[in-house]
């Protein structure tokens, strides 16, 4: 069980950014996206046979080749602003049976991850996922941050469209992050470094749904840059969140009409604490969201 | 080894040198992987001698039951002093399996001084039950596909994981094996899809006669033989009750290939037959 480091770029006081897969890929679409709009550049693995299945194998003429497992790799980048590590994982290390990570490969996972990030005297972490919301499609998907430190909450609150836990309605703050994008913020913390996990909404239809959702990954992308402070090029990223929206609209279309009048609801719903009248009256909310909830069985929930 | 890796446990004495291991996993296509390593440790007269327990490797959180019965992994080592071979019968871990394959080939040299390794697993085909039985080969060393060109098994295949599959855990131990320069060889019987959840016996006796070849063991081919002609009746009887299974596997030989339905039908029509029969 080991980290490979091909070079040790030199590195002043270097954030880290973390990203796996999860519910619609928000996190790690948005994640690697912005490794690669800054051009980071490899340096680094965890040896992936501890902790994967491998996913590919090649036999040519009989003898075989290779055998390829899911990567986890480190890139790094000098910007002006600021220094940059990225992790990119390809799969979490699950326990068995389990879609997410957790129990001792995970937290082993989270160590090594913390280990290099160290090493280059980062300070602080960030991690990315999805945030399963009452919300419609068409709705620009807010963030909800979760920082491991109470120090952080009010640097959070200047950044524009992030929602921390309190501001949600009778969750009076709590909440839990399953996988890799929690663990690393509760191990961080144990370890002396900051970390917040920035997650983009999705609406509670489209949670099992096996498709990406890039419309919360832009709006993770927006937070992200902001609170680094750099600039990237979204245009191309843009389009593939407008093409990725006229999909989702056409599947939209699909839907029995109960189901759309159901969810349609959703529009004019917010369950964030409101700082300003609405368009309907509390009573409606309350009323639409509870019905919602029958007919999903489900609480919002976050990866 | 036993004291440092708490989850081996070794209680016989294997007395070999220079020896080849041979290794089977439970849940194959037809049974094979079950069906070879129990044919050859009972013809052969092995001897268990040890085991890895299953915590940490399996789910030990309740026990599954299937035909009725509760099932329960078993990971276990057989040795035979006289052949110089060695048996690993296996559930497939469901984690750790870097860890769980090193310690297969750990016991394998520490104890029993492996010098090659022979791995067996089925693969589904379109292919019929009326075509004998290929054998396929994937070496991971140059070395073992020259010794297996005296044998009449097919050495030059080509493959990819396609998109969505997982490769064996077969490909992943002769990785590991590689790492640990110990040359191995893949063996693979393609199988009728349509007795990939029931039997066999052609695909065996096919494996057990390259081992026979290989190791001159001398194996008295008699039941398994039995067993085949057993199962060609019983198959040719479903032929006379069913003319559509009669059809498709025509249509199968001819290399022509079936719908879903028409697949998903014959296999039905088999897995019922055969089982209604046993």
């Amino acid at each position: 069980m080991a980290v490979r480091l091909y070079k040790e770029p030199k590195l002043e006081d270097p954030v880290l950014i973390a990203g796996w897969p999860g519910i619609g890929n928000i996190g790690i679409i948005a994640v690697d996206t912005l490794r690669g709009a800054v051009k980071a550049e490899e340096f680094g693995e965890i040896e992936p046979w501890d902790f994967f299945y491998p996913k590919k194998v090649l036999i040519e003429d009989g003898e075989l080749k290779d055998l390829e497992f899911p990567i986890n790799k480190f890139y790094f980048r000098k910007t002006e602003k600021k220094d940059l590590i990225f992790f990119i994982g390809e799969e979490q290390p699950a326990g068995i049976g389990r879609a997410y990570a957790e129990g001792i490969k995970a937290y082993q996972m989270a160590n090594l991850i913390l280990d290099v990030a160290l090493k280059f005297g980062c300070r602080r972490v960030y991690t990315s996922g999805a945030a399963v919301a009452p919300i419609h499609h068409t709705v620009k998907p807010r963030v909800w941050a979760v920082p491991n430190s109470g120090d952080l909450v009010d640097e959070l609150r200047s950044y524009e469209n992030i929602v921390l836990m309190s501001d949600i309605e009778e969750r009076g703050g709590q909440g839990n992050i399953t996988g890799l994008n929690g663990l690393l913020l509760g191990v961080a913390k144990k370890r002396g470094l900051e970390a917040i996990c920035v997650m983009g909404e999705i609406p509670i239809y489209f949670q099992g749904f096996p498709f990406p959702y890039p419309k919360a990954s832009k709006s993770v992308l927006d937070v992200l840059t902001a609170i680094l402070g750099i600039s990237i090029e979204m245009e191309r990223f843009t389009a593939i969140v407008e093409r990725n929206e006229r999909e989702i609209e056409r599947l939209y279309e699909k839907f029995p009409s109960e189901i759309k009048e159901q969810l349609d609801k959703l529009r004019y719903v917010t369950y964030t604490k409101p700082t300003e009248p609405g368009p309907i009256t509390e009573e409606d909310k309350v009323r639409i969201l509870e019905d919602i909830d029958r007919f999903f069985k489900k609480e919002p929930k976050e990866d | 080894m036993g004291e440092r890796c708490p989850f081996i446990k070794i209680y016989g004495k294997p007395e070999l040198q220079s020896s080849s291991l041979i290794v089977g996993w439970d849940e194959d296509a037809g049974r094979l992987g079950t069906k070879v390593t129990d044919c050859l440790n009972k013809k052969l007269g092995c001897d268990e001698f040890g085991e890895i327990e299953p915590a940490g490797f399996f789910p030990i959180d309740g026990v599954l039951v299937e035909d009725d019965i509760a099932q329960f992994p078993e990971s276990k080592f057989y040795c035979c002093n006289k052949e110089n071979l060695v048996f690993f019968k296996s559930t497939p871990p469901r984690a750790e399996w870097y860890k769980f394959l090193n310690s297969v080939l750990d016991v394998a040299e520490h104890y029993c001084h492996v010098r090659e390794l022979y791995t067996i697993g089925a693969m589904i085909t379109s292919r019929p039950h009326t075509i004998p039985r290929e054998l396929l080969a994937m070496v991971n060393s140059s070395k073992m596909k020259k010794m297996l060109s005296q044998y009449n098994i097919a050495t030059d295949t080509e493959y990819e994981t396609p998109h969505g599959q997982r490769p064996t855990l077969s490909s992943l131990l002769l990785w590991v094996a590689k790492r640990r320069n110990i040359p191995g060889v893949g063996l693979w019987v393609p199988i009728p899809f349509y007795l990939a959840s029931t039997e066999d016996p052609q695909a065996w006796r096919r494996a057990i006669g390259f081992f026979d070849e290989r190791f001159n063991l001398g194996i008295d081919f008699r039941d398994i033989d039995e067993e085949v002609i057993r199962q060609n009746k019983k198959l040719t009887e479903l032929a006379n009750q069913f003319p559509e299974f009669n059809e498709y596997v025509r249509r199968l030989e001819w290399n022509l290939s079936l719908t879903e339905n028409e697949s998903e039908k014959l296999t039905e029509t088999t897995e019922e037959f055969l089982k209604k029969r046993d």
